[in-house]
């Protein structure tokens, strides 16, 4: 009893933020521990292995994935950059529609890209290397360039269309391996839990507040939940969707159009679990009226190196983000479709510390 | 029937966007808004368009404010069935029933224009019992419109509750199960519901068991619509109208029919002149 009431005290003495009660500390503590066990992806046998990731490294930057010898992956998901690019919106060999995504902590995810078009890592890096706007190459055209190195970690190609999917299943098992380093913020989480109270004194104050409101008011964690900081899924956060004059982005009903026609998706045969127990969430994917204008909830790891920000690269630093969330416009949000966004009316001192935050992870 | 009609809806996805689609199945959209933030990107002629595009014969249309669903009556008076929203903007949303001038502001419009209803209102529990909504039931009761109300179960009872006879349109079925649904229709047989921005009737094409048996007990009293609450939502129309036909073709022709549009117009009642 006696130790208990010493720990309690060290919680509340040792940071001077404010206290943590029980339920603040329990969801703190579901944003860990990092980094998350490695495990293979079952409809990819080149996951997790060593030749073919050391292929997927090297064709990421090679030029040779594009249809006119001069782009690459890294073109656009610049290694310096947290595999992004810093701008609004990504420049193939034509203007993209989206902000391109970081390349981190890709391994385990249910749905890939801003809309959620692939159900696995490997199909989602074999789009743009087909896109017209981007590397606008075939599988005929990389089973020319590239067959001796593709056999010599895969075997032979049936088709140019298996040729294809193996390339993109060892660029997806190199980019498995990219994966954020420990942060700050986790440092003081298992601090935390382990009832360390200089190590959670070693975490910022600013932090440390902004911290308290990510989990507490602000409700920030309802989305960016867990060790990745994302639910892994889709939502209207009411920025604009228009799409030039005429259009719009139809986001996540476009994307769970495409991944239902598409070809790689892991109902077909390029899925290498023969269980299937991997194409379970594209079996049950259903298309909903919400869904017209949504995008991924986007992790919140490594966060810091992404500006700028949201699917359209419309907000360009996390001051504008946390700001844009402060003051949501209700009316773009149905009224009984969204529940958990509503304008909090933030100071900027809890803007910056919110921000503070962020960076930290 | 149901098969021909399923060619049909089948011929027409095949067609391109811009097309017209004169030749699917009729079908009234009860739930558009074309509010001040979608004229500027989608202007009278552009907005008309999407509508014809998506083979719709009518479409019930309120806006904030009122001038939005008056630009599109002008440009498609036989296609556009004003709908009066109490709301001068989108941001009275939850604050309107406690505002005497909205009850002022609807009662000067309908002064001046025609209308077959007023909505779509949010009202929720004891709210519809303020003054400023008992005086909307009044204003439909003397000129004859129904109200589009976007509430609860409770508020919808108080309506009826201040005019036994008011016809009602619940937005969305009140986003409740069916079987609360059912319990309100056969308590108020004035009482119709819309099924926008609801997926749980119908999946792929195919209606819902629960909801099926509703449909059939209730055969006059629903309708579709979009519900367009943000202006890039306009774009979701035509998509809606095809999965709306796609689910309809799971119904016996007649029924289907009557969701489709038949309830629809029986309750708007609408005659564009005195």
């Amino acid at each position: 009893m006696k130790v208990l009431a010493l720990a309690l005290l060290a919680l509340f003495v040792a940071h001077p933020a404010r206290a943590i009660d029980a339920a603040e500390r329990e969801a703190i503590l579901l944003h860990g521990p990092w980094p998350p066990e490695a495990t293979p992806d079952p409809s990819n046998r080149a996951s997790g292995d060593p030749a073919a990731i050391a292929l997927g490294q090297r064709l990421f930057f090679d030029v040779r994935l594009s249809r006119d010898l001069d782009r690459a992956c890294a073109s656009c998901h610049l290694p310096a950059q947290a595999y992004a690019d810093g701008r609004p919106r990504g420049e193939g060999l034509r203007p993209l529609d989206r902000n391109t995504i970081a390349l981190a902590n890709l391994g385990g995810r249910r749905w890939y890209g801003w809309d959620g078009r692939s159900d696995s890592l490997w199909a989602q890096s074999l789009h743009p290397i087909v896109d017209e706007r981007e590397l606008a190459a075939s599988g005929t055209l990389l089973r020319d360039r590239l067959e001796r190195e593709h056999d010599a970690v895969f075997g032979p190609a049936d088709d140019d269309e298996i040729f294809l999917v193996d390339i993109a299943k060892a660029l997806a098992a190199w980019q498995e391996t990219l994966v954020t380093p420990r942060s700050a913020f986790d440092d003081y989480r298992d601090a935390l839990e382990a009832g360390d109270a200089a190590g959670m004194a070693a975490y910022p104050v600013a932090a440390r507040r902004g911290l308290s409101l990510f989990v507490g008011r602000g409700q920030c964690a309802t989305c960016h939940f867990g060790p990745s900081f994302s639910n892994g899924e889709f939502d209207s956060v009411g920025i604009n969707y228009f799409l030039g004059p005429d259009g719009v982005d139809r986001g996540r009903h476009g994307g769970i159009a495409a991944l239902l026609a598409s070809p790689f998706n892991l109902l077909g045969r390029h899925n290498d679990d023969s269980a299937r127990t991997t194409a379970a969430p594209t079996t049950h994917v259903a298309l909903l009226h919400r869904n017209w204008g949504e995008f991924r909830v986007p992790s919140l790891r490594g966060v810091k190196a992404t500006a700028p920000y949201m699917h359209d690269g419309s907000l360009a630093t996390l001051a504008e983000v946390a700001r844009h969330y402060s003051e949501i416009d209700l009316d773009r949000l149905h009224q009984d479709g969204q529940l958990t966004l509503q304008p909090l009316h933030l100071t900027e001192a809890e803007i910056a510390d919110l921000v503070a935050f962020l960076e930290t992870l | 029937m149901r098969h021909a009609t399923l060619a049909i809806i089948l011929f027409a996805a095949g067609l391109s966007g811009g097309q017209a689609l004169a030749d699917q199945p009729r079908f009234i959209d009860a739930h558009v808004h074309y509010s001040h933030d979608a004229w500027d990107r989608l202007p009278p002629e552009a907005a008309i368009r999407i509508l014809r595009d998506a083979g719709l014969a009518q479409v019930f249309v309120s806006s904030s404010s009122d001038e939005g669903t008056q630009r599109l009556y002008q440009a498609a008076p036989d296609l556009i069935v004003p709908v009066l929203r109490p709301y001068r903007n989108r941001g009275e949303l939850s604050t309107w029933f406690r505002d005497p001038t909205a009850a002022e502001h609807v009662e000067a419009r309908l002064k001046q224009y025609r209308y077959a209803g007023i909505g779509e209102f949010h009202i929720y529990g004891a709210d519809a019992d303020g003054p400023v909504m008992r005086r909307l039931v009044q204003l439909a009761k003397e000129y004859k419109l129904f109200l589009h109300a976007h509430g609860d179960a409770e508020a919808v009872r108080r309506l009826f509750a201040q005019d036994p006879e008011a016809r009602i349109l619940w937005a969305h079925a009140g986003f409740v199960p069916p079987a609360e649904v059912r319990a309100m229709l056969a308590a108020y047989p004035t009482l119709w519901a819309d099924l926008a921005f609801r997926n749980d009737h119908a999946a792929d094409g195919r209606v819902d068991p629960a909801w099926r048996a509703l449909f059939e007990a209730y055969p006059d009293r629903f309708m579709a619509g979009t519900d367009t609450f943000t202006p890039e939502r306009w774009y979701y129309i035509g998509e809606h109208a095809r999965w709306t036909r796609a689910w309809l073709a799971d119904l016996p022709g007649p029924l289907a029919e009557n969701i489709a549009w038949r309830n629809a117009a029986t309750l708007a009642r609408w005659q564009a002149t005195p």
